[in-house]
C-alpha cells in the first residue's frame, strides 16, 4: 500500500481523463438517442444506450450538424471524459444518424427548417457562368464518380483548366473537409464554379451531403455551386441548395462543358447551309439573265420576223415586176426601130426571133 | 505590333459572324465564294483545335483534414 502512487482526487481524474484521451482519441459509438435535451440554447444533452447499457452525452449546440430525436439511431465522434463529479461521459465532436429510417427523418426535420429560411428558394439559384473555362472540383480522388466526372469531361471538351480540392466524402469528418475546400476555392476567386462531386452510395455513405453546416457554407458561397452526388433518384440538402443540380457526376461534367462533336455538327451544319443559301442565290441569279436573255432573244427574233416578211414582201414585188414573167404571160418584147421593112429583135418567154416590119398603124 | 493567337472560342466567334454575314444585307455574290472558302479553312482549323486541346486537371496541394 505505502509503494503504490497516490493521487489527489482531481490529478486521478486528470490521469484517467489523459488515459482514455490517448485510448480513445476521437472513438466513434453507435447507439440510440435518449432523453435528448439543449439547455440555454447552446448545450446538448442526451444517452446514448443500447439494449444493456446508457452513456451520458454532452456536445456544443453549433456541433450539432443534423437534428436529433429520442428514439434515433446515431454514431457519434467522442472523447471519453470523467466529469469533476465522477460522472463518466462522452464529449461529442460530430454526430450522424444511421440507418435508412433515421437518415430519412432527420432529412426530412432539417429539410423544412433550412426551406423556412428560405434557403432552398428559387430566386436564389445563381445560372452557370457562360463560357467556363476554369472549374474548382471537390470530391475524392479516389471516388469513382471522380474519375466519371472527369472521363466525360475529357471526352466532351479540353482548354479546361480543373482545380481539384482532395477531401473525404464519406463519414463525420469529409462535411468540415467539403466546408474547408469551399472556403478556399471562395476566399481566392480562381475559379468560375464549384462543383461538388460524389458517386453513388448506401445512404449513410451520403449522409454527409445533409449535414446542416455544409448546407449554409453552400447556400453562402459567393461562387455558382453545381452539385453531382450519387445517382439520378438521390437527393440531399445540398443538392436543394445548390444552384445547378446534376442528376450524377457524368451529368454535372456534362453541364459544365460544350460537346466539341455537337459544336463541329453545327459548325457543319452552318456552313452546309450557306453553302446551300450560295448556290440558291447563284441559281436565282442565273434564272434572272437566262429570263432576260430570252426577253432579248425574243424582241431581236420578232424585229428579224418582221424584216423577212417585208423582204419576202419585197420579193414578191420584184417577181412580178420580173420581165422574163411578163414574156411567161405570153407578151413579148421587141427590140429595135419599129419602121415599116426594118428588122427587129423579139425575145419571147421561149424564143428569140428576128422579124421584118412589114406595116406600122397607130393605135387609137 | 504583336500578333494575338486567338483561342478556340474566339475562332468560333469568328465563324458565327462569318455565317451571319451571309443571311445579313451586307451579303454580296461576288464576296460570298471568298468569304465560305475562308469559313470552310476557320471551320477545319477549330476541328482541329478542338481534337488537340486537352483539359488540365490539377489536384490541390492543400490538407483539408485539417
Amino acid at each position: 500500500m505505502e509503494l503504490a502512487q497516490v493521487y489527489s482526487v482531481s490529478d486521478f481524474q486528470a490521469v484517467c481523463n489523459q488515459i482514455m484521451e490517448t485510448a480513445f482519441s476521437g472513438v466513434v459509438v453507435e447507439g440510440e438517442v435518449a432523453s435528448f435535451k439543449v439547455n440555454q440554447g447552446k448545450f446538448v444533452f442526451f444517452d446514448l444506450k443500447d439494449d444493456q447499457s446508457s452513456i451520458g452525452c454532452f456536445m456544443m449546440k453549433f456541433a450539432l450538424r443534423f437534428p436529433l430525436e429520442d428514439g434515433m439511431k446515431v454514431r457519434v465522434r467522442a472523447v471519453p471524459k470523467l466529469t469533476n463529479w465522477g460522472k463518466f461521459s462522452l464529449t461529442v465532436q460530430a454526430v450522424m444518424p444511421v440507418g435508412e429510417g433515421d437518415l430519412k427523418k432527420s432529412f426530412e426535420l432539417l429539410k423544412k427548417k433550412l426551406k423556412a429560411e428560405g434557403l432552398f428558394a428559387p430566386e436564389k439559384k445563381r445560372p452557370l457562368p457562360d463560357n467556363i473555362v476554369k472549374i474548382g472540383v471537390i470530391s475524392s480522388t479516389q471516388a469513382a464518380g471522380y474519375a466519371d466526372f472527369c472521363k466525360i469531361l475529357n471526352e466532351r471538351w479540353g482548354g479546361l483548366e480543373v482545380l481539384v480540392a482532395h477531401t473525404q466524402v464519406q463519414g463525420m469528418a469529409a462535411a468540415d473537409q467539403i466546408i474547408r475546400a469551399l472556403n478556399y476555392f471562395n476566399e481566392r476567386n480562381e475559379v468560375q464554379v464549384i462543383a461538388l462531386i460524389r458517386g453513388g452510395g448506401s445512404a449513410d455513405d451520403l449522409a454527409v451531403f445533409n449535414d446542416e453546416a455544409l448546407v449554409r457554407a453552400i447556400a453562402a458561397s459567393k461562387l455558382p455551386v453545381i452539385t453531382g452526388i450519387g445517382h439520378e433518384v438521390d437527393e440531399s440538402l445540398c443538392d436543394l441548395v445548390a444552384d445547378v443540380v446534376a442528376s450524377t457526376p457524368s451529368n454535372a461534367a456534362q453541364m459544365l462543358s460544350r460537346d466539341k462533336k455537337e459544336v463541329m455538327a453545327a459548325i457543319w451544319g452552318d456552313m452546309s447551309r450557306i453553302n446551300n443559301l450560295f448556290n440558291a442565290e447563284v441559281d436565282r441569279l442565273f434564272l434572272e439573265i437566262k429570263s432576260s436573255i430570252e426577253r432579248v432573244g425574243g424582241d431581236i427574233i420578232a424585229k428579224v420576223t418582221l424584216i423577212e416578211n417585208d423582204i419576202l414582201a419585197q420579193k414578191c414585188i420584184l417577181e412580178q415586176l420580173n420581165p422574163e414573167n411578163i414574156l411567161r404571160q405570153g407578151y413579148a418584147l421587141i427590140k429595135g426601130d419599129i419602121t415599116v421593112d426594118n428588122v427587129v429583135d423579139i425575145t419571147t418567154a421561149n424564143r428569140n426571133i428576128k422579124a421584118r416590119i412589114i406595116a406600122v398603124k397607130e393605135r387609137k | 505590333m504583336t500578333k494575338t493567337k486567338k483561342n478556340v472560342s474566339d475562332k468560333i466567334a469568328d465563324l458565327k459572324d462569318g455565317v451571319d454575314w451571309f443571311y445579313s444585307d451586307d451579303f454580296k455574290i461576288d464576296e460570298a465564294s471568298k468569304k465560305y472558302r475562308v469559313l470552310v479553312d476557320l471551320a477545319k482549323e477549330i476541328e482541329k483545335d478542338l481534337a488537340e486541346m486537352k483539359n488540365e486537371i490539377k489536384v490541390i496541394e492543400e490538407d483539408f483534414s485539417k
